[in-house]
């Protein structure tokens, strides 16, 4: 059984959470951090986009501006999240890229650790959960947690948002959603593409709830072992450098 | 730099590209591709886009070049692939 450090739950602005993934990617490369699963909450509430997407074009900055949400680029690939504080649960799981469970083939990468949030729902009594290629968990036909991978670093890193619940018309007030996107899936209604766990099971499960049913199933799903600790002071220092040079300046979370 | 043209599509069963373009001289002055796709290692994208300056409007060479840097980048286009970003830089070019 392959043993993970765990990182339970904590709370951070965008900047530090981003951060302390590239720190621990750090770390681990330099083989001085074990694998690691990490759970965290965002506060202030955030958007995140892919390191691909433009800010401007799927972020209405002004209106995150006046509600005091941040905005930030990741390292990963994919689409825009809306991280609300109350919203939803983000995990973090890093390994180096000869990991047993690192596998070659991306998909698979992303099927196998998706396995977790699956299993995750399955606790909660969500048992229609399932992975749906690329980089999404599904449940009753929509999109229950958004997943991104990047393997840089010798290390393979994937995130993650688990939806616990979801203010709609928030999320596509903060987010510009394109057209094409809708049209190609035939939905006229942005509505139908995205659901929260709140929304399955129509009762107001609570975070805590949620992350215990997140850490049981990575735990089975991936057949690992979790050994609760935390950052060494040295990720914690780079972390923190990381978050004020790069993960809140412009020059970054502008770049596209 | 300034944006003339643009362009969004959605790969079906893949992901969304967004082309801007700026032409001058029937070649490629600038070039931005963006998106939800995933590519590794994700730096690749500023050699692609760079490799592309100065192409003309050909989506078959231009698809040629984007191939030819993934792979001397070892890279792996997830959710789109290269032909798919040179039409989306087709649709760019011929938009008003």
């Amino acid at each position: 059984m392959e043993e993970f450090r765990f990182i339970d739950l904590e709370t951070h602005d965008a900047y530090m959470n981003m951060a302390i993934d590239e720190a621990v990617m750090r770390a681990i490369k330099e083989g001085k951090a074990p694998p690691t699963l990490r759970f965290y909450r965002w506060k202030p509430s955030a958007v995140s986009i892919g390191t691909f997407q433009g800010m401007y074009d799927e972020v209405a900055i002004d209106y995150c501006k006046s509600q005091g949400i941040d905005y930030i680029r990741r390292i990963t690939g994919g689409g825009a999240v809306y991280h609300d504080y109350e919203g939803e649960i983000t995990y973090s799981i890093l390994m180096p890229m000869k990991h047993p469970l690192a596998k070659t083939d991306i998909i698979e990468s992303y099927k196998l650790i998706c396995g977790g949030i699956i299993a995750s729902l399955n606790i909660l009594g969500i048992n229609d959960a399932e992975f749906k290629p690329i980089n999404d968990v599904i449940a009753s036909g929509k999109k229950v947690s958004g997943n991104a991978m990047t393997r840089r670093h010798g290390c393979v890193l994937q995130h993650g948002t688990i939806l616990l619940d979801l203010d709609v018309h928030e999320m596509f007030t903060i987010l510009k959603v394109p057209q094409e996107k809708i049209s190609d899936k035939m939905i006229s209604d942005v509505k139908e593409r995205v659901t929260s766990i709140r929304d399955i099971l129509n009762r107001k499960v609570s975070v805590d709830e949620l992350l215990e049913s997140l850490t049981q199933g990575f735990t089975d799903a991936l057949k690992i072992k979790l050994l609760p600790s935390k950052l060494s002071d040295e990720e914690f220092q780079m972390a923190t450098k990381l978050a004020k040079e790069k993960y809140s300046s412009d020059a970054w979370n502008f770049s596209r | 730099m300034i944006i003339l043209k643009e362009a969004n599509y959605k790969v079906p069963d893949g992901k969304l590209i967004k082309v801007k373009l700026s032409v001058s001289s029937e070649k490629i002055d600038q070039v931005r591709i963006l998106g939800d796709f995933f590519l590794h290692p994700e730096e690749t994208i500023l050699t692609i886009e760079e490799s592309l300056i100065g192409s003309v409007k050909d989506e078959i060479s231009i698809t040629e070049t984007i191939k030819e840097t993934l792979n001397e980048s070892d890279a792996i286009l997830i959710g789109a692939t290269a032909s798919d970003f040179s039409k989306v830089i087709m649709m760019a070019w011929e938009s008003k």
